[in-house]
């Protein structure tokens, strides 16, 4: 995820998009996430409980609000 | 793409607006407002405004983060920039945003170290990795944005940090509503509420725009069929004289919110008194600030701010535009001064801001516009 210029930054226009839980470090509350054009983000989970690898979730600005699937 | 691929799809498109069509009456004209930048975006993106009836009229609201920005607050920013040692740490399209004499960076030029951040997250991550620098974070956006500050804050506060700091700008969206709805200037027929804000706030929020102003409010998702839905179910609720919240976007928004972002949001933000919006003036409790709790992190307390008020350049009509009371064609300086790449107005920087929507995709068309 970026600010781009060019496109325009997605955390400035409001917009959430959905990745999928990769990996969650328990120890920091921090999920790797992947979306679907293989970019991956750190995201911040405290919003919304316990994560799964595989696991689908909303996410604006690093912080995911909420859950939008279910992983394996 | 799940929940991509369906909301796009072409046939039911044409379907929905077909039913649009069996719902409007003859001779009555429509005025809905979507809330959301976001929103305003994807109708001109997709072209839902083409598939609906010329009597159903699209109103832009103050959802753009961006937008809203007084320029008093852009020039505050950029002192604090200009500060020795300081790094300032803020999402793209507001270092664009023009404030008295000049942008974030014109200040970037000028020697400031002004960074291009994603996430408050990368923000505290420049924090930790210059211990030696005070690196402050330009926090924008409504109630979708203000949880993810409010996170990073308690991590900072968590680890001690001493050199990292927040400008506090974030906004709430009911009272520029209710401003709007008091409003004498506009007539609006009913409201598509704001999605993502919506995930974080719930449906709750909205309840006030049916039970006193008698309008129907659908919180709506952002791809067009979601838009063109939630065009029909206003009608829908018009046609049948109802007026109540309803949730299209129920994929993604529980009608309660997020309950532990709005808990975060509690501890770490209290409402300011009043507020300066771009092109609405100053509302009461519209805005967010730190508590006292998390004055250690807050850069009005750790810096001295001009706080100056700095009034529009009069050619912009952007307060106008974010109002509803012009389209972005009518301001006498769209297109041609004022565009994406030397904007003028602030509408015209964002992408989700209604002029740059209109700019980008070719909305100069005056005669399908209903005035």
């Amino acid at each position: 995820m970026s600010c781009d210029r060019d496109v325009g930054c997605i955390t400035c226009g409001d917009t959430a998009v959905e990745l999928s839980v990769q990996h969650i470090d328990a120890a920091t509350g921090l999920a790797r996430c992947v979306d679907e054009e293989g970019r991956v983000e750190t995201v911040e989970t405290a919003l919304v409980g316990a994560l799964t690898p595989g696991d689908t979730v909303l996410v604006h600005a690093g912080t995911a609000l909420q859950v939008t699937g279910a992983g394996a | 793409m799940r929940f991509v691929d369906e909301f796009r799809d072409a046939e039911l498109g044409r379907a929905v607006a077909a039913e649009i069509l069996a719902a409007v009456e003859p001779g009555r004209h429509y005025k809905v407002m979507e809330v959301c930048g976001g929103h305003t975006h994807s109708i001109y993106k997709y072209g839902v405004d083409d598939l609906l009836p010329s009597n159903v009229e699209l109103v832009h609201g103050p959802g753009c983060p961006v937008c809203v920005i007084p320029m008093g607050r852009v020039d505050d920013a950029i002192a604090v920039a200009h500060e020795d040692g300081v790094i300032f740490a803020c999402f793209g399209d507001m270092m664009r945003v023009p404030g008295s004499a000049g942008t974030l960076l014109d200040a970037k030029a000028e020697g400031a170290d002004v960074r291009m951040v994603y996430s408050p997250l990368d923000a505290l991550r420049i924090a930790r990795q210059n211990p030696d620098r005070q690196v402050v974070f330009f926090a924008i956006g409504f109630e979708t944005t203000a949880p993810s500050t409010a996170l990073t804050l308690k991590r900072a506060k968590a680890e001690g940090l001493r050199n990292f700091s927040c400008f506090c700008n974030h906004v709430t969206i009911v009272p520029p509503l209710r401003a709007l709805l008091e409003s004498p200037d506009l007539r609006l027929d009913g409201f598509i509420g704001p999605g993502h804000v919506c995930t974080v706030v719930g449906a709750r929020p909205f309840e006030f725009i049916p039970s006193d102003y008698g309008k129907p409010v659908v919180i709506s998702g952002f791809e067009p069929l979601d838009l063109l839905q939630s065009v029909h179910m206003i009608l829908r609720q018009l046609g049948m004289g109802r007026s109540e919240v309803e949730l299209q976007y129920s994929r993604v928004v529980p009608y309660e919110g997020n309950l532990r972002a709005l808990e975060v949001m509690a501890e770490v933000f209290e409402l300011r008194p009043h507020f300066e919006w771009r092109g609405l003036g100053f509302i009461s409790q519209s805005a967010l600030r730190l508590t006292p709790d998390y004055a250690d992190f807050d850069a009005e307390v750790r810096y001295e701010v001009p706080g100056v008020r700095v009034a529009d350049p009069k050619a912009c009509q952007c307060g106008e535009v974010l109002k509803g009371v012009i389209k972005p064609w009518e301001c006498k300086v769209f297109g041609t001064a004022c565009t994406p790449e030397h904007a003028i107005g602030t509408c015209m920087v964002s992408p989700e801001g209604a002029c740059a929507a209109y700019y980008n995709y070719g909305r100069f068309a005056r005669d399908k516009e209903v005035v």
